[in-house]
């Protein structure tokens, strides 16, 4: 079936090995109507400040109409684009304009549930013996499937919500206003495979697809991660193979990552799914000045086939999710990354990445220096590049979807509207708000952190080794210093960090290298080759080397 | 290794790697490869049961062991221990063992933990014997945690066991302890014990490491130290002691004469600070209180036959020496009233033993000649006691000890008389 | 003749004279030189024992039991007694020295005499001091140690031990001092040899238990007493 399985065939099928994505919300990236809203004409004018960026990827959240009760993954018509973000055309437009700028656009497929104003479900409910009855899962009781675990646990009480106008339950994993899909019934997934071409036939690069895990139900299982919902994807994939190659599927399973590993199956399902416990054990690390969280994660990440890639992150548009860890993790993470209650959400914090190292340059210079050194391909959430602040008083997980902060003038150079009217209100504090954190003035500026992400994807970019090469971790006896050696071939990078806050020597067993000239990749400095001696290494606090190893 | 350098290159190696710590647990071992498994495992268990979130390290110091006690301990290296995920430390957790160099003793071994931990910052500090067949993680929490969570500089152990056991303890050691210093403290010998950075880097200025006392009485030091030095106590439970028998450790006689001699030239060498006290204070339980009757069963006790008898006769020349008159008359009076079973009671054992201090203070013969003099009194005595105690229940029995302490501390003027007349 | 008599007179008178006028200034040296010896032995025996006292080495002198033997015998304690001792060992050179001056040839005779015994009668004291110490020590040492480890008769023993140490000093004292060194050699073999003997017979004939014990004792299967069994730490 698959040319797009196939590696050698043609490497550009593979770009996302390689990608840096970028994750962004139409809604609150740039208004162009003075609507208070983000829109796609909008985005179209910033394309050029993200191609500057260096990423090679945008990946949009839900652009679809929605009554909005879940920040558009409520979805009410996956044909259309929601009227306050444009047109199709807008969004036709737009698809050019990024392509043209070698930006590849993924967006968003909500697969597991509907938002209940959507057609079908309207359908659904209005009599039992509706053909679009059987699209949903229904039941007379609400013991079905009783040992499945809630998700929204501050939020929902039950998976199954009561619909008075047809007498019934009807199952949701996630909030009670997102019907579940029946995927036992073939014609969801026609109907969903017609969804997807249609973007497809548009142009569209690729799906982030939502809540994977939790298609199928099957009574006595957990309901998650059934070899039903296999099938189902499978059967997705074969279609995507089949008519549109080089396209790429995304899976969202917040799970550990053995767990995860199913999802790629044989390369015959998903392209690419996130890592979710590597970004948690990454701050882990940093916080506890010790690399063992993030050592045990990667080395306990099973094999994934050549044609499939990691997504790591630090942050996304979600809560940082403490919901694969131990009980004593979690209460770790909360005392040293949340003590403000508020900003808990869920199983998790709710907070952006420059507020949650506390705006410490240096933390999040070595936080990112971590992720785009990793296997995978780093996503870079908007905002975090130039260290946008949160408003964890915004309720859900709105606080981290604020404007994104363009200058330090009216409405940050979001929108022309009145401030009254935006989306979301922006963040205003003097520590992170719009005046002081800002794109225009960190373009002014060659040392602020919007110009050392550039350089930082750039160096990322130059290089395949850190997309595609293997990890070998060097563990020295200083357990604050994380040091890995990424292998491709004859080309080899090895990454040194200091996680703690303090100056630390460290020295490294690099006999194997001996005879190779460390070349530091960002100032392209010489360091003394090394030889048969332990290489001692000192490291500032927060410091990170990246070092190309060369023969000469 | 630099010169005059306690710690060796390797271990400031080490040191550096670890950097600083929260946690640390010393362990002095000398030829212990068959206990120091369990003891070792014991540690990280509690590293990761009750400090999942401090920065930890085991360090052993070793006085040149030739059984492979150093593998054993370099073999647990920081990744096997994740047996229990729910349980799991969140850090790397590392494991030292060091040779220690100097006097052979636990003396040095200690010098060198207390070192490395003062290097390393450590905020609390526990140290086990490595022939403790009956440690558990409990052990370290109880040690460490009234200094991690309590601020106390010193933390002593009780240990539970039957009133009747352990009688060079109950009968001398506690007893004269508690009267001398005015401190009660249930075991002024613990071979375990916890203590904070504060402590420690007292005890490395002191000049005690090289002295003799380091070398079999430092755990008794230690507790004076803590106690004399204003530092804040407190004892904890930890359950029962059960040390592994091993070939190669020294006799009763040998361990007598190592106990009663430290006890003697601790009390010595601190007399200004105790001399003038009067009475006794408590020192306060951190964690559960002790339940007073103590696991453990009641040694069994067979007739102590004629020997106290003879051996009296046989020391005469000696103990004239070092008793007063009337103390030995009465000795002998004791001694021929009950052949097969004497009485020995509270006030003439105390007389006893002050007199015997005095005479060591005094110096009327050689030192270990002193203490060596004082077996056969004491086993005498503890005879005498566990005969005339086997019948009655833990708390019965712990009544009649406290009564002795009492004694003790009731006779204390007299100490000091005898103390004083030779100075 | 009378003026034989007195030329005679006169000359005796004259040698006399002569001899006095000889003589007396050598008496004076003598008397001032036994004078200042006599001092100075007073002002070194107030040195030795104000150093001896901060030495104090009256405690040593009861610790190693010669400060008993000192009273035994009826003599001051320790430092006076080396205190005296040194007085007149010095105030007795002294005087010698003093005497020299003199002239007389028979008092020459004697004071070589005196010379060369005074270093071997100091060494004789020594050894006997020495020995005394040891024995009392080894003594007391053998008492306790039998004693703690139940041996049998631990008087009879470590009696034995103080007076073979004893008698063996004795002997290089005497031969030190080199008085009727046959007689007394002869005496103390036959008596060396007739304790050793006696030590033999009564090992053999007797000391079968006594050799099990100490056997026992090194390699023990349980030991013997009630009080031993129980654990005293």
């Amino acid at each position: 079936m698959n040319g797009a399985a196939n590696g050698s065939a043609d490497p550009d099928l593979l770009w996302y090995r390689d990608a840096v994505i970028y994750q962004l919300h139409v809604k609150t990236f740039a208004d162009s109507n003075s609507d208070g809203i983000g829109d796609f004409k909008g985005l179209t004018g910033k394309l050029d400040y993200l191609r500057d960026l260096g990423v090679d990827c945008l990946w949009l959240m839900p652009m679809y109409p929605s009554p909005f009760r879940d920040d558009g993954y409520d979805i009410a018509d996956y044909y259309s684009i929601h009227p306050s973000y444009g047109t199709l055309d807008d969004f036709r437009e737009f698809l050019d304009a990024a392509h043209a700028r070698r930006l590849r656009v993924v967006t968003e497929l909500v697969l597991n549930h509907t938002s209940d104003q959507h057609a079908w479900f309207k359908q659904a409910r209005s009599a039992r013996d509706d053909p679009r009855r059987d699209w949903y899962v229904w039941s007379d009781t609400d013991d079905r499937y009783s040992g499945v675990r809630i998700i929204f646990l501050d939020t929902e009480r039950s998976n199954w919500a009561w619909d008075p106008q047809s007498k019934a339950y009807y199952w949701h994993r996630f909030f009670h206003h997102q019907p579940d899909l029946n995927y036992d019934n073939p014609a969801v997934r026609e109907e969903m495979w017609k969804v997807m071409s249609f973007w497809l036939e548009l142009g569209v690069d690729g799906f982030r697809v939502d809540a994977v895990p939790y298609l199928i139900e099957r009574e006595g299982t957990s309901c998650e991660n059934l070899p039903e919902t296999h099938a189902v994807i499978r059967w997705l994939r074969s279609q995507l193979d089949a008519h549109f190659p080089g396209r790429m599927l995304l899976a969202e399973a917040n799970q550990p990552p053995e767990l995860v590993r199913p999802y790629f199956g044989e390369g015959d399902e998903f392209h690419m799914a996130f890592h979710f416990p590597l970004m948690t054990r990454m701050f882990m690390a940093v916080r506890l000045e010790d690399r063992k969280p993030l050592v045990d994660v990667v080395e306990r990440t099973p094999e994934i086939p050549a044609t499939c890639q990691w997504g790591i992150f630090l942050r996304n548009h979600d809560e940082l999710t403490l919901e694969m860890v131990t009980e004593i993790e979690r209460e770790f993470m909360y005392e040293e990354y949340a003590r403000d209650p508020v900003s808990r959400l869920n199983l998790g914090i709710r907070r952006r990445l420059a507020p949650l190292l506390e705006g410490d340059r240096r933390r999040i210079e070595l936080m990112n220096g971590i992720v785009m050194s990793m296997p995978g391909s780093p996503i870079i959430y908007y905002g975090d590049e130039i260290g946008m602040g949160d408003n964890i008083y915004l309720g859900d997980r709105n606080g981290v979807r604020t404007p994104m902060q363009w200058t330090g003038g009216w409405n940050a150079g979001f929108s022309t509207a009145d401030p009254e009217r935006l989306a979301q209100p922006l963040i205003s504090n003097p520590l992170f708000g719009y005046q002081a954190v800002n794109v225009e003035s960190q373009l002014r500026a060659d040392h602020t952190l919007l110009n050392w992400m550039r350089r930082l994807v750039s160096v990322r970019k130059s290089s395949h080794v850190f997309s595609r090469g293997s990890t070998t971790f060097l563990k020295p006896a200083n357990h604050r210093v994380l040091a890995y050696l990424r292998t491709l071939g004859k080309e080899q990078v090895l990454v040194v960090c200091n996680l703690s806050s303090s100056a630390q020597a460290v020295e490294l067993d690099l006999r194997s290298l001996a005879g190779a000239l460390p070349i530091e990749m960002f100032g392209k400095s010489m360091f003394p080759r090394i030889g048969e001696l332990p290489y001692i290494l000192t490291l500032g606090p927060y410091d990170f080397f990246w070092f190309r190893l060369r023969r000469v | 290794m630099a010169e005059g350098s306690l710690l060796s290159d390797e271990l400031l190696r080490h040191l550096m790697a670890v950097g600083q710590v929260d946690v640390l647990v010393g362990v002095p071992t000398l030829n212990n490869a068959s206990t120091i498994g369990g003891v070792v495992n014991a540690v990280h268990q509690a590293f990761g049961k009750y400090f999942p979130r401090d920065r930890t390290v085991l360090i052993n110091s070793d006085g040149g062991s030739v059984d492979g006690t150093q593998d054993v301990i370099r073999g647990r290296s920081q990744d096997q221990t994740e047996t229990v995920t729910v349980s799991h430390a969140l850090r790397t957790t590392h494991s030292i063992s060091t040779p220690y160099h100097g006097v052979p003793g636990k003396g040095s071994a200690l010098r060198q933990i207390m070192t490395a931990a003062d290097l390393a910052q450590a905020k609390a500090v526990a140290v086990l014997d490595a022939d403790v067949a009956s440690a558990t993680p409990e052990w370290v929490a109880s040690l460490v945690q009234p200094v991690r969570n309590q601020q106390f500089d010193y933390v002593a152990p009780i240990y539970s066991r039957h009133p009747l056991d352990s009688p060079l303890i109950t009968q001398l050691v506690r007893p004269l302890f508690r009267a001398a210093s005015g401190w009660q403290v249930r075991e002024p010998l613990a071979a375990e014990f916890g203590c904070s950075n504060r402590f420690l880097a007292h005890c490395l200025e002191q000049n005690v490491w090289d002295n003799e006392l380091a070398r079999y009485g430092i755990d008794l030091w230690l507790t004076a130290t803590a106690l004399y030095g204003g530092f804040r106590c407190c004892q904890t439970m930890v359950g029962p002691r059960v040390a592994a028998a091993a070939p190669g450790r020294p006799g009763f006689r040998e361990v007598f004469q190592q106990v009663v001699g430290s006890v003697f030239l601790l009390l010595e060498q601190q007399a200004s600070s105790w001399v003038t006290r009067v009475g006794s204070e408590q020192i306060p339980i951190a964690g559960p209180a002790a339940d007073g009757k103590g696991d453990g069963q009641a040694p069994g006790v067979s007739r102590l036959g004629s020997t106290f008898r003879d051996d009296l006769r046989n020391l005469e020349s000696v103990l004239r020496a070092i008793l007063g008159e009337g103390t030995l008359r009465e000795l002998n009076a004791i001694a021929e009233a009950g052949v097969e079973e004497i009485r020995y009671p509270d006030a003439l054992w105390v007389r006893t033993v002050y007199e015997f201090m005095g005479a060591f203070h005094r110096g009327v013969m050689r030192r270990e000649h002193v203490t060596q003099a004082l077996i056969p009194l004491y086993l005498g005595r503890t005879g005498s006691f566990l005969v005339e105690q086997s019948s009655r229940n833990p708390a019965e029995v712990e009544g009649a000890l406290e009564a002795l302490c009492v004694e003790f501390e009731r006779a204390k003027p007299s100490l000091v008389q005898y103390w004083n007349q030779a100075t | 003749m009378a003026q034989m008599i007195a030329d005679a007179v006169s000359q005796a008178t004259r040698n006399f004279v002569d001899s006095l006028a000889i003589f007396l200034p050598k008496l004076v040296t003598t008397i001032s030189i036994i004078v200042v010896g006599w001092l100075i032995a007073i002002v070194l025996r107030t040195a030795v024992r104000t150093v001896l006292r901060w030495l104090s080495f009256n405690a040593w002198a009861e610790r190693s039991g010669v400060a008993s033997l000192l009273k035994s015998a009826g003599l001051p304690v320790a430092d006076v007694a080396v205190g005296a001792m040194v007085f007149w060992l010095v105030f007795l050179g002294f005087l010698l020295s003093g005497i020299d001056v003199l002239g007389f040839p028979a008092l020459q005779g004697l004071l070589a005499g005196f010379a060369a015994f005074v270093p071997r009668l100091l060494v004789a004291l020594v050894i006997l001091i020495v020995a005394f110490v040891v024995a009392n020590f080894a003594w007391r040492a053998t008492l306790l140690a039998a004693v703690n480890a139940r041996i049998p008769s631990p008087r009879l023993l470590s009696g034995a031990v103080r007076w073979l140490i004893l008698i063996l000093a004795g002997a290089m004292a005497l031969e030190q001092i080199a008085v009727a060194r046959t007689v007394v050699l002869t005496a103390l073999a036959i008596a060396f040899g007739a304790v050793m003997l006696g030590i033999a017979i009564a090992f053999g004939l007797g000391g079968r238990g006594i050799a099990r014990r100490i056997l026992e004792h090194q390699f023990p299967e349980r030991e013997r007493s009630g009080v031993d069994e129980i654990s005293h730490l």
